[in-house]
């Protein structure tokens, strides 16, 4: 009698647990809901036009505020690859278009951006030594940027074109703010262009999206993670880059006294040096493909890491190192480290090699750095590259 | 009789230990694949999963090697319930085991439940900041939003599931077909120049301006897969282009239809709450003259205008908020110290191992206790 009473009882069981695993199987491929639109760290200043096309939430393109010029200057739907449009209106009729323009990465170099816009106003491309004394600085919320004024005659139209350009690299987005019309109207708006620009001010998100000290060059070759993005695993960072090259690492040799540490989401490799009491110095590995940002824009970017001007190539005392199958640009710059405050040395090396990049740097306590260039020297050429041109 | 041989397997003694072996074995095995895998991949595929596939590297076929913990942890479960209900009769003497096996069946039930209920997700927040939603770690959507209400966004989620399994996706929110070319579950978005011979990832947004290529899928702990996907929208009267989404391009790309603009992004999948949170104070305190940490804290708002709810709390290490059914940790901060990173946890069932072991604990002692009292009355009567 028992044993029958069992059976019912043994399958009731089996069946409950079956279906305890079953339960919560299929998640909802398509969900659909309304959320209100998302709120800005900081007040957005940004006048917007109900139901405009703007984007209202913040992974538009990161809280941008600014103050119109004048008054013959009004917001315009923004449009495609467009973080705010303007139209601007004059005499007669006459009207010029201002937009700005996130991209993320570096977005090619400003010679080819610049290069480009010349030859939409008919005018012959220009060398890299040329372009510097063809810029003019303005600082855009803190950060320096580059105006270039370039007039001619539009190829197409064969009509008198002017057009003003700013370029301002933040973060890991370039920032390109243009203005195009009329070569004489734009002239004489070029002032307000300016003063447009000086009221522009990045808010909430952009500030997020600025990259750890030790994140590799961003150039042709790496984004970021959206800013809201949490860290994963022991990560810190906010923003966060992919890693394409652990698996195709260099072999070389590592000095005695260098303790491999975990190179995290950013590096290839990383090396801490000890000191005496807490002082430390660390070699960091980074690896790009194409040009990384180029030698000028990460030299600048280690620069402003131990708190030095940005400088023009040619200003920044670069220098040539024979390594395995070519030559390495060496860099040596000593300032205040931006995070601790302490004073800070940084040696780096750039090689470039099979449309790849790679960054090597050692920065830290300056005595340590002191002890250690020979070292590091032999340690950057000592590396030996997988045969991997990409 | 076929059902009597069932039950007879099902409620043997031989199966119990088979299965502690197995299970053994697969905590074993599963420990050491981490090294190779990383641990979020290896504890899919050999304790969130019914078997344990092996291949040879680079071939495409996989056999079955392993029953995978669902499998073992599964069959152990039935072993329990059906040898307890065929063998064990109630009576006083047995009380103990009683309570210890209902103990481990409700262990056993609870990991299953926490295992399917269970959620994690990340809440980042920048000082000043208000947000009424956490993201999800390793899981992302593809949002079409419809921004045309001026107070509110209408969103279409396509799940990452259906981004890597369906070719074509339609909803009747959706006037038109969103047909998913090709998924990238881990890649790298590079810039392309106007003039470049790399042809475009994508016709339209950031499509022209951009090339993808897939990378092999991470396995260290501290790096993720950051997907792409190419995706083209089809209306009635033909495609509206193609896109390149990805989670690298936070920016929110227009979607132009016939009647209004939408706007896509890949992101990490949003769980949206009935509350808000906002960060007032991110604190990261030092030991004096030195770099070590001391203390990390959050000091945030909670709103929840439903309840009537506006009020400050503090989360620091070891003092999470627990907050409707979800518990907030502090788990990171951005470099700059003005920003935080709340760990969300929601775990109904976070209770049945404390219920479980005390069942355990109370059953091993009353089983002792009958054993004692009853071989002491034995040698008292002898």
């Amino acid at each position: 009698m028992a044993q029958i009473l069992d059976k019912p009882r043994c399958v009731l069981g089996t069946l409950l647990i079956a279906a305890l695993f079953s339960a919560g199987c299929g998640r909802e491929e398509v969900q659909v809901y309304r959320v209100a639109k998302d709120q800005k760290a900081a007040g957005s200043t940004r006048q917007h036009h109900p139901g405009d096309g703007h984007d209202h939430s913040e992974d538009a393109v990161p809280g941008l505020a600014y103050k119109l010029p004048a008054k013959n200057w009004e917001e315009a739907p923004p449009g495609e690859m467009r973080a705010a449009s303007f139209r601007v209106k004059g005499e007669g009729n006459k009207t010029a278009d201002v937009g700005v323009f996130p991209l993320p990465g570096m977005a090619g170099s400003d010679l080819s951006n610049v290069n480009r816009w010349r030859g939409q106003v008919g005018l012959p491309a220009v060398q890299e030594e040329e372009l510097a004394k063809l810029a003019e600085a303005i600082e855009i919320d803190g950060s320096k940027a580059q105006v270039y004024d370039m007039a001619g005659e539009n190829p197409g139209s064969g009509e008198k074109t002017r057009i003003l350009a700013a370029i301002l690299r933040k973060s890991n987005v370039a920032w390109f703010f243009k203005m195009t019309g009329d070569e004489d109207f734009v002239a004489s708006e070029k002032k307000n262009f300016m003063s447009l620009l000086a009221s522009m001010k990045f808010q909430g998100a952009a500030r997020a999206a600025s990259l750890p000290p030790d994140h590799p060059p961003l150039g042709a070759a790496t984004g970021t993670l959206p800013p809201d993005h949490p860290p994963i695993g022991g990560a810190a960072a906010a923003g966060q880059a992919p890693s394409g090259a652990g698996e195709n690492a260099p072999k070389w040799e590592v000095p005695s006294g260098w303790k491999e540490a975990s190179p995290g989401q950013f590096l290839v490799a990383k090396y801490t040096i000890s000191g005496d009491g807490q002082a430390q110095a660390a070699v960091n590995v980074s690896m790009s493909t194409g040009d990384g940002g180029g030698v000028a824009g990460n030299v600048n970017r280690w620069r402003r890491q131990v708190g030095l001007d940005e400088k023009p190539v040619e200003a920044l005392g670069l220098k040539k190192l024979d390594v395995n199958g070519g030559q390495a640009t060496l860099v040596d710059l000593s300032g205040t480290d931006n995070r601790t405050n302490q004073k800070a040395r940084i040696i780096g090396a750039i090689v470039e090699r099979n449309g790849e990049t790679w960054f090597y740097k050692l920065m830290g306590d300056v005595p340590i750095v002191e002890r250690e260039q020979d070292a590091f020297v032999k340690f950057v050429q000592s590396a030996n590259y997988p045969n991997a041109p990409r | 009789m076929l059902l009597d041989k069932i039950i007879r397997f099902f409620c043997s003694l031989r199966l119990t230990v088979v299965c502690l072996a197995l299970g053994m074995l697969l905590v074993l095995v599963g420990t050491l694949a981490q090294v190779e895998m990383g641990l979020y991949k290896a504890q899919n595929e050999f304790f969130r999963s019914f078997f344990v596939f092996w291949g040879p590297r680079g071939a495409d076929w996989k056999i079955p090697v392993m029953p995978g913990g669902y499998l073992v942890g599964g069959l152990l479960l039935i072993n329990l319930v059906a040898s307890h209900f065929k063998r064990f009769r109630f009576s006083r003497s047995k009380a103990g085991i009683w309570l210890i096996h209902l103990g481990l069946i409700l262990l056993l039930l609870g990991q299953l439940l926490t295992d399917m209920l269970s959620r994690e997700s990340s809440l980042h927040l920048r000082e000043g900041e208000t947000k009424n939603y956490s993201v999800a770690d390793r899981q992302v959507e593809l949002a079409i939003i419809d921004p045309t209400d001026p107070e509110t966004d209408k969103v279409v989620s396509i799940s990452q599931s259906a981004l890597r399994s369906q070719s074509e996706v339609r909803h009747p929110e959706l006037p038109f077909t969103v047909r998913i070319q090709h998924w990238y579950g881990n890649s790298i978005v590079e810039n392309r120049a106007t003039n470049s011979a790399a042809a475009p990832a994508a016709s339209h947004g950031l499509g022209p301006f951009a090339t993808v290529k897939e990378l092999p899928p991470v396995t260290a702990m501290d790096r993720r897969d950051v997907p792409s996907a190419i995706v083209e929208f089809v209306g009635s009267q033909g495609s509206l282009g193609t896109y390149l989404v990805s989670e690298y391009l936070e920016q929110l790309q227009p979607l132009r239809t016939p009647d209004k603009v939408y706007q896509v992004v890949l992101r990490p999948r949003r769980i949206y709450k009935p509350f808000s949170v906002q960060l007032l104070d991110f604190r990261h305190d030092l030991y004096p003259g030195t770099q070590i940490p001391k203390n990390f804290s959050s000091r945030v708002r909670l709103m929840h205008p439903e309840r009537g709810e506006d009020r400050e709390v503090l989360i620091y290490m070891n003092n999470p908020l627990r907050y409707a059914g979800e518990t907030f940790y502090q788990a990171s901060f951005d470099p700059d110290n003005q920003g935080t990173v709340l760990q969300v946890v929601r775990n109904p069932s976070w209770l049945t191992p404390y219920f479980s072991c005390i069942l355990v604990g109370i059953g091993l002692l009353l089983q002792f206790a009958i054993q004692l009292f009853g071989f002491t009355l034995k040698r008292r009567t002898a």
